[in-house]
Formats: C-alpha cells, sequence, structure tokens
C-alpha cells in the first residue's frame, strides 16, 4: 500500500472557520451515533468485532442474529448532500468553486502525485472557506492536487458504490443544464486522468484504486445523464 | 477490522461504552434495569454490573470491561469514571498524536505515524502517573481534604458524639447515596459501621478486620426477601445457610461442642464398576453374603459415633451430603448434623474457632472439636437457618432485607463494595510484589497484550508503589478531586515548560489535566452553576470539608483509579492489529468468555 518513500512536509495549522464546522458536526455525529449504540445496547444488542465496510462504524448484532449498522441505518449519511451528481444544491457550489478558482492565482504545480488516488478526492486548493464542502477536506486538507487544475468531483471513491442514483427531481432550467455540463467534463476529465494513471501504474494497491475511481466516475456520469433527461 | 480504539472519524468502542454508562453517573445518575427471559430483574447503578450484563464481541470493549471489572474488585468503587477518563484520555492522545504526527518519519502512512506517536505519548503518560503523580497528589490535593481516624469505629453505634465532620458514616453516606439512592443511604451507613465495629478486632490494624470482613462477606450476610430495608439488622453469631438434617438439639446446654467433616463419615468403599468378592476364608464355614458386608460397615460407623460422643461433640457440619445410615446413628446418638454447607462458611468457621476439619474419620482428635456458646436454629424470612457462635470471638452476622431479589442484590453489592472501599482507604497500596517500579513497567511493556488482560494480577498491582499519602485521607465529593489535580498539573506543566528538557512533561501533564476536567463536567452537566461553585470552593480556605451536601471520598482510591486507566490506555494503545481466530466452544461467561487474539507488529513496513 506504501507508494510514498520520501517524507512529507507536514506543517500542521490551525483549521479554519469551516474547517471548524466540519469538524464539530463530525463530533456531534459521533455523540450521536455512541448514543444510540449505547441504547441498543442496554436493549440486549451484541456488540460484535466487525466494523461495517461503508462507514466503519462497528456492527450490532440483534438476538435474530442480524447485523445492524447504525451510522448506515438510522442517520442520514453527512456527505450525500456534498455530492453534486445528487444535489443541485452541491452542484452549484462547485460551479462557485470552480469561478474562484479561476481567478485566484493558479496553484502550484504539484509534483507527480505520488500518493493514492483514494485521497484525491480532498482538495482545499482554493483557501476561500466552503462550508458546504465534503468531509474529506478538513481530513486531507493539504495532499497536492492532481496534475489538472480542475478541482475533481467530491465523490469519495470509498462511498460511491453506496449512493445509489437517486432519481432527482430538479427542475430543467438553463443553470442547471449549465452546471450538469461542467459537471459531466469535471467527470470525464477525471476519468481520463484515472485511466492514463491506470495505464502507468505498477502497484496492485493503487490499480485497484484506480478502478474503483473509474467505476465511480461512470455511476456519476450516468446518474448525471439520467438527471438530464 | 478497525485497528485504533477511537479513530478520527468513527466512535470508538469506548466511545460507545462512554454513552451507556453516562445516564447513570453523578449523584443525580439513573438505574438501569435489566430483565433476563427467565423473569429475573437486576436493578443496578454501579457500573461494573452494567458493563459485565452488555453483551459485547468487541475486543477492545471486552479488554476494558475486564479491566473495570479488576479495578472494582480492588476497590469496590469507581467503575463510571474509569470509562469516562479513559474515554477522553484515548480522544485527548487521538487529537495529539493527529497534530503531531510529523515528527516521526519512518512510518508509510499518516495512520500508523498518528498510531506510534499515541503509544508514545500513552507509555509518557503512564511513567509520569508512576513516577510523579503521587507527589502531585500529596502536595496539591491532599491539604484540601483530611484524615478520618479509625477510632470512629469503636465508638459506640448509640453515642452520637461525632462533632468532627469527617466520619467514615460520611464517607459511607456518600457511597451509598451514589450506589443505592438517597433513601436509605443513612442507614445502609449506620448499619456497615456497626457492622465493623462489631468485627473489630484489638491490638490489630484496621485493615485486618476489613480484610477478614470483605474476604467472609458472603458468608458473612443473610439475604431476606419480603421485608423493608429498614429490617435490616446485625444477629449475634454466625449463620449457617442450611437447615439441621437430624431434629435439633433437644436440651440447650452449654457449651456445644462442634466438629466439622469434609468428607462422608460413610467411607465409600465401594464405587460403580468395581466388583465385590465374597468368598470364603481358609476354616471358616458360614457362607458370606452382602448383609455381613453392609453390617460391617455399620459397625465401623458406629465406631467413629462413639468416639465422637466420647469427645462430647453434639453438632456435626457436614461440607457434604451424608448418607441415611450416618443421619440414623447421629438422630441415634442425639447429635444434630447440618450437611451440604459452603466452603467460605466452614472457613470462617474454622477461622473462628481455630479447628481443623476432620479428614480422616479414623483420626479424630479434640483439635477438630470446636466449642460453640450456642447453636439453635433460626428463622429468617421463608427459610430456616442455623445460628451458632464460639466462646472466644463473638461474631455477629448481617441480615439484609429488601423488597425484591433484585434490590438484595444491589444492596449486598453496595454493602460489599463500600467494605472494599474502606479497605483501600486504610492500606493505599497492597504492593503483590516487591520489584522496583522500572523494572516490571519494563517486562509489562514486552508482554503481549493476552497476558497482560488475563494474569490474575492487574499490573499496577505488582508495582510497588511507596504510599506517600497518609490512610484515611479522605476529600470533598463531587469533582474536587480532579479540580484540585487539574490545577495542580497545570502548574507543573508551566513549572516544567520553563526548562527545555522537561518539555515533553508539560505536553504530558497538559494532556492528562485537560481529561481530568471531564469528570467534574459530567458530573454538573445538569447545574453548570454548581460547576462554577465548585471552582470557586478550590479557591477556598485550606482544610474547608464542612460541605454537608456532596459528601466525602477517598483520595487513595482516586489515585489508584487514575493509575489503573493510564495503564489501560496504555495497553490499548500498544495494540497494532487483531486478528479474529474462531474458537471451537465460544462459551459466555459471567466473567467474559477469552477469545485469543494476538497483536501483530506491522510499523515499519513498506
Amino acid at each position: 500500500m506504501a507508494l510514498n518513500g520520501d517524507e512529507e512536509d507536514f506543517k500542521w495549522e490551525p483549521p479554519t472557520e469551516a474547517e471548524m464546522k466540519v469538524i464539530q458536526a463530525r463530533r456531534e455525529r459521533q455523540d450521536k451515533i455512541s448514543k444510540l449504540m449505547g441504547d441498543y445496547l442496554l436493549k440486549g444488542y451484541k456488540m460484535l468485532g466487525e466494523a461495517c465496510e461503508v462507514c466503519g462504524t462497528i456492527l450490532l448484532q440483534d438476538k435474530q442474529q442480524k447485523n445492524y449498522c447504525v451510522s448506515c441505518q438510522e442517520l442520514d449519511s453527512d456527505i450525500d448532500k456534498d455530492n453534486p451528481a445528487l444535489n443541485a444544491q452541491a452542484a452549484l457550489s462547485q460551479v462557485r468553486e470552480r469561478q474562484l478558482a479561476a481567478q485566484s492565482p493558479a496553484p502550484s504545480q504539484a509534483p507527480e502525485l505520488n500518493d493514492s488516488p483514494s485521497s484525491s478526492q480532498e482538495n482545499m486548493s482554493v483557501p476561500q472557506p466552503r462550508p458546504e464542502h465534503c468531509e474529506g477536506a478538513a481530513a486531507g486538507g493539504r495532499t497536492p492536487l492532481p496534475p489538472p487544475a480542475v478541482p475533481p468531483p467530491s465523490t469519495p471513491a470509498s462511498t460511491a458504490a453506496l449512493a445509489p442514483a437517486r432519481p432527482s427531481v430538479t427542475p430543467q432550467s438553463s443553470a442547471q443544464r449549465l452546471v450538469l455540463q461542467e459537471a459531466e467534463e469535471a467527470v470525464l476529465t477525471k476519468l481520463r486522468w484515472a485511466t492514463n494513471q491506470l495505464q502507468s501504474s505498477a502497484s496492485l494497491e493503487a490499480s485497484i484504486q484506480l478502478c474503483s475511481l473509474i467505476n465511480s466516475c461512470a455511476n456519476s456520469l450516468r446518474s448525471l445523464k439520467e438527471l438530464t433527461q | 477490522m478497525q485497528s485504533s480504539a477511537a479513530s478520527a472519524s468513527n466512535p470508538g468502542a469506548v466511545g460507545v461504552l462512554e454513552a451507556v454508562i453516562l445516564r447513570s453517573f453523578g449523584p443525580e445518575g439513573g438505574q438501569v434495569l435489566f430483565t433476563r427471559d427467565t423473569g429475573q430483574v437486576l436493578l443496578s447503578r454501579s457500573g461494573t454490573r452494567i458493563l459485565t450484563a452488555l453483551h459485547l464481541e468487541h475486543p477492545f470493549a471486552r479488554m476494558v470491561v475486564e479491566c473495570v471489572w479488576k479495578h472494582s474488585s480492588a476497590t469496590g468503587d469507581g467503575s463510571k469514571t474509569f470509562i469516562l477518563l479513559l474515554a477522553s484520555l484515548l480522544r485527548l492522545i487521538h487529537a495529539a498524536a493527529s497534530k503531531g504526527s510529523n515528527v516521526s518519519h519512518s512510518y508509510s502512512s499518516t495512520k500508523a505515524a498518528e498510531a506510534a506517536t499515541a503509544r508514545h505519548l500513552a507509555d509518557k503518560l503512564l511513567a509520569f502517573g508512576l513516577k510523579e503523580l503521587d507527589e502531585l497528589i500529596a502536595t496539591g490535593v491532599v491539604p484540601y481534604g483530611g484524615c478520618i481516624s479509625w477510632e470512629d469505629f469503636t465508638v459506640e453505634a448509640q453515642t452520637s458524639s461525632l462533632t468532627n465532620n469527617l466520619c467514615v458514616q460520611k464517607l459511607l453516606r456518600s457511597f451509598f447515596h451514589t450506589r443505592c439512592g438517597y433513601t436509605h443511604c443513612d442507614f445502609s451507613s449506620h448499619l456497615t459501621c456497626e457492622l465493623l465495629s462489631h468485627w473489630n478486632f484489638k491490638n490489630q490494624l484496621p485493615s485486618f478486620s476489613l480484610q477478614l470482613v470483605s474476604d467472609y462477606f458472603p458468608a458473612l450476610h443473610t439475604p431476606v426477601s419480603g421485608f423493608p430495608v429498614r429490617s435490616s439488622r446485625l444477629i449475634e453469631g454466625q449463620v449457617i445457610h442450611r437447615d439441621f438434617a437430624t431434629p435439633p438439639l433437644k436440651t440447650d446446654h452449654q457449651p456445644v461442642k462442634a466438629v466439622v467433616l469434609t468428607g462422608s463419615l460413610q467411607p465409600t468403599l465401594l464405587s460403580t464398576g468395581d466388583v465385590l468378592e465374597l468368598g470364603y476364608r481358609g476354616r471358616m464355614k458360614e457362607e458370606r453374603s452382602i448383609l455381613h458386608f453392609s453390617s460391617w460397615m455399620e459397625s465401623s460407623l458406629q465406631g467413629v459415633i462413639a468416639k465422637l460422643q466420647t469427645l462430647g461433640v453434639c453438632v456435626l457440619l457436614s461440607a457434604v451430603k451424608q448418607s441415611a445410615a450416618v443421619l440414623a446413628l447421629a438422630t441415634q446418638a442425639e447429635m444434630c448434623l447440618v450437611e451440604c454447607v459452603s466452603e467460605d462458611e466452614l472457613s470462617l468457621f474454622s477461622q473462628l474457632s481455630g479447628t481443623t476439619p476432620i479428614w480422616d474419620c479414623s483420626m479424630i482428635e479434640s483439635e477438630h472439636v470446636a466449642t460453640l456458646a450456642f447453636c439453635r436454629p433460626i428463622q429468617l424470612g421463608a427459610h430456616r437457618y442455623k445460628k451458632h457462635t464460639s466462646i472466644t470471638i463473638k461474631p455477629c452476622s448481617l441480615i439484609i432485607c429488601a423488597p425484591g431479589e433484585g434490590q438484595i442484590e444491589q444492596y449486598a453489592c453496595a454493602l460489599q463494595d463500600a467494605i472494599r472501599m474502606l479497605l483501600r482507604t486504610w492500606e493505599p497500596m497492597l504492593a503483590a510484589a516487591t520489584t522496583t517500579s522500572k523494572s516490571t513497567l519494563q517486562s509489562h511493556k514486552g508482554a503481549s497484550l493476552h497476558t497482560d488482560s488475563l494474569t490474575e494480577q492487574t499490573p499496577y498491582r505488582s508495582i510497588a508503589i511507596q504510599p506517600i499519602q497518609k490512610p484515611g485521607c479522605v476529600l470533598s465529593a463531587g469533582g474536587l478531586f480532579e479540580l484540585l489535580l487539574h490545577y495542580a498539573l497545570l502548574q507543573h506543566g508551566h513549572s516544567c515548560s520553563v526548562s527545555p528538557d522537561l518539555n515533553i512533561d508539560a505536553s504530558v501533564s497538559q494532556l492528562l489535566a485537560n481529561a481530568l476536567l471531564s469528570v467534574p463536567q459530567k458530573i454538573y452537566s445538569h447545574s453548570p452553576h454548581h460547576f462554577l461553585e465548585s471552582q470557586r470552593r478550590v479557591e477556598g480556605p485550606l482544610g474547608d470539608v464542612s460541605e454537608l451536601d456532596l459528601g466525602l471520598e477517598s483520595v487513595s482510591c482516586k489515585y489508584q483509579l487514575l493509575l489503573a486507566v493510564l495503564q489501560c490506555v496504555a495497553s490499548l494503545l500498544k495494540v497494532d492489529a487483531v486478528l479474529p481466530t474462531h474458537t471451537a466452544l465460544h462459551t459466555q461467561s459471567r466473567r467474559l468468555a477469552r477469545t485469543s487474539w494476538e497483536d501483530t507488529e506491522d510499523e515499519g513496513e513498506g
């Protein structure tokens, strides 16, 4: 799994406002999950030694031997609202981001991408605070950008499989169509990049991750096509 | 498999356990009512009972509950505080580790680097706790408290001339308040003090009688359901929880002599599968039959009974069930027999009377014979028991009454834990080994996690620590200990940060100080203005412990709790990976079943 041999020059800086909000939201979510799990334990559920593959929360098992994940099945996922393919608001905000990115000085040319593509969704190229950005932003933070200046779609590779293609009921407007087109473009760019990387990749783990990225890009494209119809 | 106890994006097992006990924490905490499928009901506010009643298969959760259980059996209190401190320490350590993970460069990913930093921090915390914490407590916390003297026990229960606010009753009262509720805390503490004063031996350390009562507590108390709690009282004599198998003594002549039998009087010469050969003997012409054999057995039995009669024995206490022949002969000889007496009752009896049980029925000497002042049946609730007392030492037993079975268990556990807590107050550290702290710490670092959590002696017990605190040191309850220690640690941190080489100590004490603050925060989560008031109290005059509403708590119990938490944190963070293996028989006993798992070292890879 280890792809980088060189050291990361990792300077820790205090989190910005937006990141603080994200951290706060995450902490509240954790507390809610803990409380729910505690209630279930007191009701007689068993705490298993496994974690959910989707979100990583510890699984519970009831008396009928059925496994139950508290965060997936009870709490709404907090990242679905950031997926531009599923949420118009997120798509709009992404457009705004790109406009700002075009105006601000171009980010420094990142060196050859040397960490796994699964962290590529974390991007903070534009330092302006964006409160509704995906949760990966605060965690990943400062990893170098992929070569294209266009921010990749904020669909995390691991949860792309989770988010089913929900048919959205947004009205068809020209702004909407513009946004969707741009989203499509971005996804295609990413797909292209991932294919290139896959051809030159030597590590098994990286290939697997690239394939899953391609898969999620394809899913996003499918959802976007559905939206335009 | 989640390898860290509390990863960044998910609440770990410890967070969930914290959520479980949080509602029962503090003086306003609620009770948990457990029901079994059989209809049995368990009512509890004790953290240990709640945690051990949960179904847990997660290895970290089981490990933590095991640590809590061990700690609680040593100190009797503080299991919920344990979980709270553990959770807040883990959170703070992970936060600190994610900030400072750029320190080490030899790890493949940030996650491994974070884990290594966390482990490093935990070890530092533990070292700090073992070396400097008791000094800090002695200088920063103890001056705000006081000392309870043991003589309070010997004061007659009737006289209420306890003008001193620092008394054992107050300590017990606050304990029972948190454990059993406000209604009966006065009564329970009074009862406990009475019990302990009866068992007080002259010229002995207080811890001797406390240890005795604590060890033999199951034999010393009798639960009786169906009565109100206020009917609980002390009675003279030791109660054997079995009825007479033969009619009791007709004449109550004193003194009564008794012996303890560990085996059957009638020796079992034949067992299943044996073949008895009855045959001719040389010049005997008559046939031998089974009747002859059994009559021979009876005559040997009669010999034993006759021997007992010559020694004047009237009471036989047997650990096993005796045969019908024995019963018949004993009734004939006007001896009373009690069968199937439990081990601890017999051992208490032997200890009090100074006699040894009879092993071999053919060798009965006078040293096996105990002299009792009286021996008679007693009816308690729905059961008839037997009661006796010895001449030299006058024991007394406790009868615990409660309306239901669940409540009886609750009160009995609370009493036992109260006595353990008192024992810990007067005997701060019972060091099992005499090796110095440093060497045992090294050896335990090398030992695998498996043995750490499974050995009988918990790690902190085998480390010899000089108790700086005087025995009997107490402090006002309600989070005062944590607040005082918090300030002491901050001051220590400031003084350490002046010199650059002690910089690590500063961050460690800062971390511990922040973690400690979580306890008073949770206590006063319902009433924040009380929190401010308690902070103000800290700056008040020294030795001001006349707060009547909050009660007292023991300083050495708190210190031991802190050390146990630091040990647990260090053990938890030592785990790099957990490999699940399937055992053939997965039995769930009350003391959590052991699923085998190992930890591997995967740092430095790649």
